[in-house]
């Protein structure tokens, strides 16, 4: 199921919501500094 | 067809499907489906008599429902076999026999209704696929009314119909009242060239497909008016513009802009479209006696099966992926394995037949040979060490590795199948895949040795050998700068980058480690890449749950041209090398070194 996730960029550390399908695996990349150091910030329980 | 039919060489088998292929490059074994006839193909003579007796009618798929066809029957004139075959499903049954005229009026005998599906098997070196493509089906456009509408017609229809072996022997008439019309309008990019309907690519033939059909309209009727709405035509290759020009010559209108939607009147069924005229800057309406769209190409819609029997990819349009768009056209990423026409690509006959020459070529430099050379780049098996986990065998993109879980029997690596790119040896949790060249001991040394001294002042960073290693020279090559602290360590794949490489380089006092390889769409190793992915992504968490800073560990798809990227990402990486203190560093080494004990 495609849903909006939190994202932040390890780069530049940018914070952003993107969609995000559990299992996929696509080309990620920072709105702001283009990096692809881009890691999906699980929501903690 | 004729003459492949008719080939010494050649054996065609016709109405017969395959069920399952094993083996790889040189060796491959088909297993295939003989579908029952129900009629000797070597004694019918295509008389036609049994045709005349058989009461079912059904619709013709060849002509696509616009013909009908009786349960017996030849799906195409120039079918081969040239032999009628019986349609099981519409046949009224001989199981008990409730008809049989078929085989009472056939003198020679050739009906038997006791014939099965035969199983075959046989080996062969190489395999092409030409599998085709089906056409996109237009009826999410309502709008243009083509299941309420008559006159409304596919451009595969319109081939049927104006045809030679259609349903009027080539003469154009229009559904309602089977007269010949007086204006035709084509609507361009059906299905293509749209994100939110249909697909988003452009099907390459339609726009010379229309123009071909606008210029056999004007030959045979030369009163009848055509136009051609359109986005822009794409007339590339050669001789196309002039054949564009003379339709326009003949007096073919093209008006730019795609219909908003088409009315019919009830009582002449002519067709009103409504189109906002972009050339001009206005709404205007058309009155046509008959539209033809004009559907775009789509994969087949049974493309999975063959995708399956021969482990091959699709990319995002869902067509066959080749081993790399440029460079190796022709080649699946299975060795041994070629593509012809459609089904790679939406193509015309003329690149279709180029792809399959060249296909038919690469085919015999396999055949021609009694061994095939392979990199030597492969993997190996430590039987000892194997569990069976069958992980290997999951991510391998070549299919490449056998395991019988249930077994329990240790993997074993179809070497001739391997492409090295170490993705499996990567992968396997128990160290029991070693890889020729490029192994663990050999890029466990170069870390050795480039973190030796002062590690702090370095940049680690794993490059794949197509792209981004590629890219870093390219930009030595045009002498651009980038800073002195990254060594570059090569792998044939990112895929290749195992868990414990990254971990290790923390462990020598990298401050930074970067993966770096080629973007999805560009690896290749199919989606060997992805792993790469995944496992950093795991190891963000991992490094963040002993207290590392996951931001140490970068992710970078840099393509060989993309000397520009290659250069911002160093210089950004320096940036964060310098803010990581030898503390921090110790600290990382202090964790690591206690997790190992
Ligand atoms: S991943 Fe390793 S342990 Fe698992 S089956 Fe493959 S070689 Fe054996
Ligand atoms: S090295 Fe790559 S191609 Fe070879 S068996 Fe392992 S995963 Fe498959
Ligand atoms: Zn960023």
């Amino acid at each position: 199921m495609i849903e909006e996730a939190d994202f932040k960029c390890l780069r530049c550390g940018h914070e952003f919501k993107a969609p995000y399908e559990k299992g996929k695996i696509e080309e990620r990349f920072c709105p702001k500094c283009r990096s692809n150091s881009v890691r999906h910030i699980k929501k903690k329980l | 067809m004729m003459d492949v039919g008719r080939h010494p060489r050649i054996k065609l088998l016709t109405y017969s499907e395959i069920e399952e292929i094993s083996g790889y490059i040189g060796n491959f074994r088909i297993k295939i489906r003989r579908k029952a006839r129900y009629v000797d193909e070597n004694e019918c003579t295509a008389c036609d008599e049994c045709v005349e007796v058989c009461p079912v009618i059904v619709p013709k798929e060849h002509q696509m429902g616009l013909a009908s066809r009786k349960a017996i029957y030849i799906p195409f004139p120039q079918a081969v076999p040239s032999a009628h075959l019986i349609d099981i499903e519409a046949c009224l049954g001989f199981d008990p026999i409730a008809c049989s005229k078929c085989a009472e009026k056939c003198d020679k005998n050739c009906i038997n209704y006791d014939d099965k599906d035969k199983i075959i098997e046989f080996d062969v070196g190489s395999i092409i696929v030409a599998t085709g493509m089906d056409v996109y089906d237009p009826t999410e456009f309502d709008e243009y009314g083509y299941t309420r509408f008559e006159n409304v017609l596919t451009s595969m229809e319109f081939e049927i119909l104006t045809g030679p072996g259609g349903v009027t022997k080539g003469e154009l008439i229009r559904p309602t009242d089977r007269k010949v019309p007086k204006s035709i309008g084509f609507i361009q990019c059906v299905g293509s060239r749209c994100e939110k309907r249909g697909n988003p690519y452009c099907s390459n033939v339609c726009c010379m497909n229309t123009i071909k059909d606008t210029l056999l309209l004007k030959e045979y009727y030369h009163d009848i008016e055509c136009k051609v709405f359109y986005v822009d035509i794409r007339a590339s290759g050669k001789g196309f513009e002039d054949f564009y020009r003379r339709s326009k010559g003949l007096g073919v209108k093209y008006i730019r802009g795609i219909p908003g939607d088409i009315r019919e009147d009830p009582k002449t069924k002519n067709l009103i479209l409504t189109v906002e005229n972009t050339s001009k800057g206005s709404i205007e309406e058309h009155e046509l006696e008959m539209i033809v769209l004009s559907v775009g190409l789509v994969p087949r819609y049974d493309s999975d099966v063959i995708q399956k029997l021969l482990t091959l990819s699709t990319t995002s349009d869902g067509f066959l992926m080749e081993v790399h768009p440029k460079l190796t056209p022709i080649d699946a990423p299975t060795s041994g394995v070629f593509f012809a026409g459609c089904c790679e690509a939406p193509k015309d006959i003329k690149d279709s037949v180029t792809q399959a020459s060249g296909a038919a070529a690469r085919a015999l430099t396999i055949l021609s040979q009694d061994k095939v050379k392979i990199e030597a780049v492969t993997s190996i098996i430590d039987e000892d060490k194997c569990t069976s986990c069958g992980i290997c065998a999951d991510v391998c993109p070549y299919g490449a590795i056998i395991v019988d879980k249930k077994a329990k029997i240790p993997a074993k690596v179809i070497e001739a199948a391997c492409k090295g790119c170490g993705t499996c040896a990567a992968e396997c949790k128990f160290d029991a895949i070693r890889m020729r060249h490029f192994s663990d001991e050999q890029i466990m040394a170069q870390l050795e040795a480039i973190l030796e001294e002062n590690p702090e002042e370095k940049i680690v960073v794993f490059a794949c050998n197509w792209c981004s290693y590629p890219g870093a020279d390219l930009v030595g090559i045009s002498r651009m700068q980038y800073p002195v602290s990254p060594r570059i360590v090569r792998t044939m794949c990112s895929g290749r980058v195992d868990e414990k490489f990254i971990l290790h380089a923390f462990e020598l006092g990298a401050p930074i480690v970067l993966v770096t390889g080629c973007h999805p769409v560009d690896c290749h190793y199919i989606d060997a890449q992805q792993w790469a992915q995944r496992r950093v992504e795991r190891l963000w968490d991992k490094l963040e749950r002993k207290g590392i800073r996951p931001e140490r560990l970068q992710l970078e798809w840099i393509s060989a041209s993309e000397v520009g990227k290659f250069v911002k990402t160093m210089e950004e990486l320096e940036e964060m090398r310098k803010k990581v203190t030898r503390e921090e560093i110790e600290e990382t080494k202090r964790i690591l070194s206690k997790i190992k004990k």
